[in-house]
Formats: C-alpha cells, sequence, structure tokens
C-alpha cells in the first residue's frame, strides 16, 4: 500500500513539532498535507528539500492518519540536517514501503517484544496498533534496554503500558547514571523476569544489529520457533522501491520483502546481523 | 518467615525437583533478609552458601577498588547466585548489593554438596541448572562485550 501517487515525488509535510528524545534521537511531528496512512512496521523515506531523504518507519498509531510521528536519530549528514529544523518548515514524505507487522496473527497470543535503542521507534508504532485491538490479545510484554537511562526515549511509555490491562513493561540500561535504582544489564536479562506461555506466543525483535542477534538466540533457547519470532531488519535502505539493490540480504531486499520477516524466512541467509 | 515445599514449588530455579528433594533442599536452608545498600558479600570474599533472590531486586557487579563498583546486572526474583560456593576455590567472582530490600533462601553450599554426590538424580538436575545460569550469564557478559566493542 503506497499514498503517493508517484512513488519518486514526496508529498509535503508541515513539522509542527519536535520533540527532544535523548542527546541524539528527536522525534518529529508532521501533518502531510494529504492524508496518509501506514501499515505498523512499514517505512517512509523522509526528506529535506535539497539535501536528501532517509529511510524511517514511524513511531506513531497506523490509526492516527492526519499527523505522523518519526523518530530520528542523528547519524549522518542528512540526520543531521533533519535535527537542525524547526518547527514550521516542511519534510517530504513518500510511501508508505514494504512488509509491516501482521498485527492480526497475533491475535489470540502472548506477544513478548523485545527493544533496544532507538528500535523503540518502529515499536511504540506497533504497540498503539496492539492497544487497539487489545480485546483480541493474550497479554503483551515489553521488555526493552538502552546503554543508560538518559539514552531511553519515549519515557512517559513506559508507566503508560503498565497502566493498560494486559500490557507490561520492562527497561534496563547498560549503564547506570545517578538516581537508577532500576534493573542494570542487557535486555536479554528481563527475559528471566517475565512469565509467558511459549505454545501461544509471538515474538517481535527491533534494535541494533548485536541485540537482535543475542536477542533471537535467547528466544530461541527459551523454545520459541523460527516461524514465532518477527524481527525489523531495517538495513541499508535507499531508494524504498526494490530498485537499487543496496538493502539487499541474500534472496531479499529488505525495503520490498521487509523490513519486517521472521526468523523462519532468514534463518539461512547469510550475514543478517552484519 | 518458614519456607514450605509449596513455596519453592512456585519459584523457578525450584522447577522439577520431586517433593523429597525439595523437603531436602528445605533442611538445609534458611532465610536472610538485607536493607537497602547491604552488601552481601564482596568480589573475592570466599563463599560458604548459594542463594535464590525470593524478593527485592539486587545489583551484581565487579569493583576496580572498594570505591569503584561497576555494575554488570542485575538478579532477577527466583534467580540463582552465590554458584562460586559450589567449586572450589569457593572464591566470589563479583559483588553483590541490595538495591532494594531484598529476601534470599540461603543453602548450605557444603550440604548442598554432599547430597549432589549421594543422589545423582538431585545432583544431575542441580549441576544442570546451576549450568545453565552460568551460561546465560557468560551470553550476556559477551552481548555486553560486542555492545562495548561497537561502541
Amino acid at each position: 500500500m503506497t499514498n503517493t501517487k508517484n512513488i519518486y515525488k514526496p508529498i509535503k509535510a508541515k513539522l509542527t513539532e519536535v520533540i527532544d528524545e535523548s542527546p541524539l534521537i528527536k522525534t518529529f511531528v508532521l501533518v502531510p498535507e494529504e492524508e496518509f496512512s501506514f501499515g505498523t512496521g512499514q517505512f517512509i523515506e523522509l526528506s529535506v528539500d535539497g539535501i536528501g531523504e532517509a529511510p524511517f518507519t514511524p513511531s506513531s498509531s497506523p490509526h492516527v492518519t492526519d499527523k505522523l510521528e518519526v523518530t530520528v536519530m542523528k547519524t549522518g549528514y542528512v540526520t543531521e540536517i533533519m535535527h537542525s529544523l524547526k518547527p514550521g518548515v516542511y519534510m517530504g514524505v513518500r510511501g508508505p514501503f514494504g512488509r509491516g507487522y501482521p498485527v492480526e496473527v497475533f491475535y489470540g497470543k502472548e506477544v513478548l517484544i523485545l527493544g533496544g535503542g532507538c528500535g523503540l521507534a518502529p515499536i511504540r508504532s506497533l504497540l498503539y496498533a496492539l492497544e487497539h485491538v487489545k480485546d483480541n490479545l493474550e497479554k503483551v510484554i515489553l521488555c526493552y534496554g538502552s546503554k543508560t537511562p538518559s539514552d531511553c526515549i519515549y519515557k512517559p511509555l513506559f508507566s503508560r503500558l503498565n497502566s493498560i490491562e494486559k500490557f507490561e513493561a520492562y527497561r534496563t540500561v547498560d549503564r547506570v547514571e545517578e538516581g537508577w535504582d532500576g534493573s542494570v544489564g542487557v535486555v536479554t536479562t528481563l527475559l528471566n523476569k517475565i512469565k509467558i506461555n511459549l505454545m501461544n506466543s509471538i515474538a517481535v525483535v527491533c534494535g541494533p544489529p548485536i541485540m537482535m542477534k543475542f536477542g533471537t538466540i535467547r528466544l530461541l533457547e527459551m523454545g520459541y520457533k523460527d516461524d514465532q519470532i518477527y524481527l525489523s531488519m531495517e538495513k541499508n535502505m535507499s531508494c524504498g522501491l526494490g530498485k537499487c539493490g543496496h538493502c539487499m540480504m541474500g534472496e531479499f531486499f529488505v525495503c520490498k520483502d521487509g523490513p519486517v520477516f521472521t526468523y523462519n524466512e532468514l534463518r539461512n541467509t547469510p550475514d543478517i546481523w552484519k | 518467615m518458614k519456607l514450605t515445599i509449596d513455596d519453592l514449588k512456585k519459584i523457578r530455579f525450584f522447577e522439577g525437583y520431586s517433593d523429597k528433594q525439595l523437603e531436602t533442599i528445605l533442611m538445609m536452608s534458611s532465610i536472610k533478609e538485607f536493607k537497602v545498600k547491604d552488601i552481601l558479600f564482596e568480589q573475592y570474599d570466599e563463599l560458604s552458601e548459594v542463594y535464590v533472590l525470593l524478593e527485592g531486586s539486587l545489583s551484581l557487579g565487579i569493583s576496580l577498588a572498594k570505591e569503584k563498583r561497576i555494575h554488570l546486572g542485575s538478579i532477577e526474583e527466583g534467580q540463582l547466585f552465590s554458584w562460586s560456593a559450589v567449586f572450589t576455590p569457593y572464591i566470589s567472582t563479583a559483588w553483590v548489593m541490595a538495591m532494594a530490600p531484598a529476601k534470599v533462601i540461603a543453602i548450605d553450599a557444603k550440604r548442598l554438596n554432599n547430597e549432589i554426590e549421594k543422589d545423582c538424580d538431585f545432583g544431575f538436575k542441580t549441576m544442570s541448572k546451576i549450568a545453565q545460569t552460568i551460561s546465560h550469564r557468560l551470553s550476556d557478559t559477551r552481548f555486553q562485550l560486542m555492545n562495548q566493542m561497537i561502541l
């Protein structure tokens, strides 16, 4: 599903708010000039006129169509320019592209979500989508890790999730800061805390490649089958159309065949964690 | 607080033991309570008890010096720690501190080792559980190391 009539031409979106999430991460609140919808887990190409574009997965609810939230980590030239933008300017949006999370497949199940760092951005969109259909779900558990307490994005999200029926949220940090009295350690340590029915569960993993690798290994050790684990791969995407080849991963184009895959689809693909 | 077999059955670490084996564990165990910031043991301390966290929150780490503690991870309810008490030279590889008021089951390591040698089934189950605890901790430590290397 794409909203843009010409898939090469972005639609204009007004930047209405910039939220500082952490020292390197901001969330941009955009109001597209045309109605824009996406499936949770799909991505867009966000552009700054005359500078360039980059792929991001929206972090807002897929059920809100009059505005779009995109969380951007400053990692290079385009994102550095994006971070300097102030409300009132216009950005470009192409898409949405790719295959998102099949939320209907999660119905009747206990959903375990393992997230790290900026990987919480697509996960937040998924959480909104799951909240919308929570009557169809058994349980949703979020386990999230960040490098330090300051690096955690969407800080109010955790107490909000813990106040929603059927939802649980746990946080951990790699390194403590003054005042932190929560869990310490990598995100996989949180899996020791949770109670989940493996036979009736789906796991979702999203975050840095190292975290996704160790997270997947731990889930398999716990007893999850390959087709129970969903991974958001988001690697090296560029054109978003399956044309440039940058995102090729074995036989797959991440931008067209993903970015959401089951581990079953990828287990024989080399170098998926690079 | 007096523990019962039914209490132990609710704790993940004790899953799989028979009632008779749980009774044996109860006879070599006691409950210990710790306040916030209490040090249960220091790195390099000689250990005589194996612990399972019942309630609360503990932090585990290593020290560069007594004043410079590096937190490596948390110990969650139901988890085993102080496993070094089972293996020579019975010296702790890390310190453990209470981050919230904590209650632990303290199991006499010498009596545990005697039972491991006497009852093969109990010994296999116990060593398997300890091995899994250490395996997870090693895997998490490698994850942390790779995280640091990437940074």
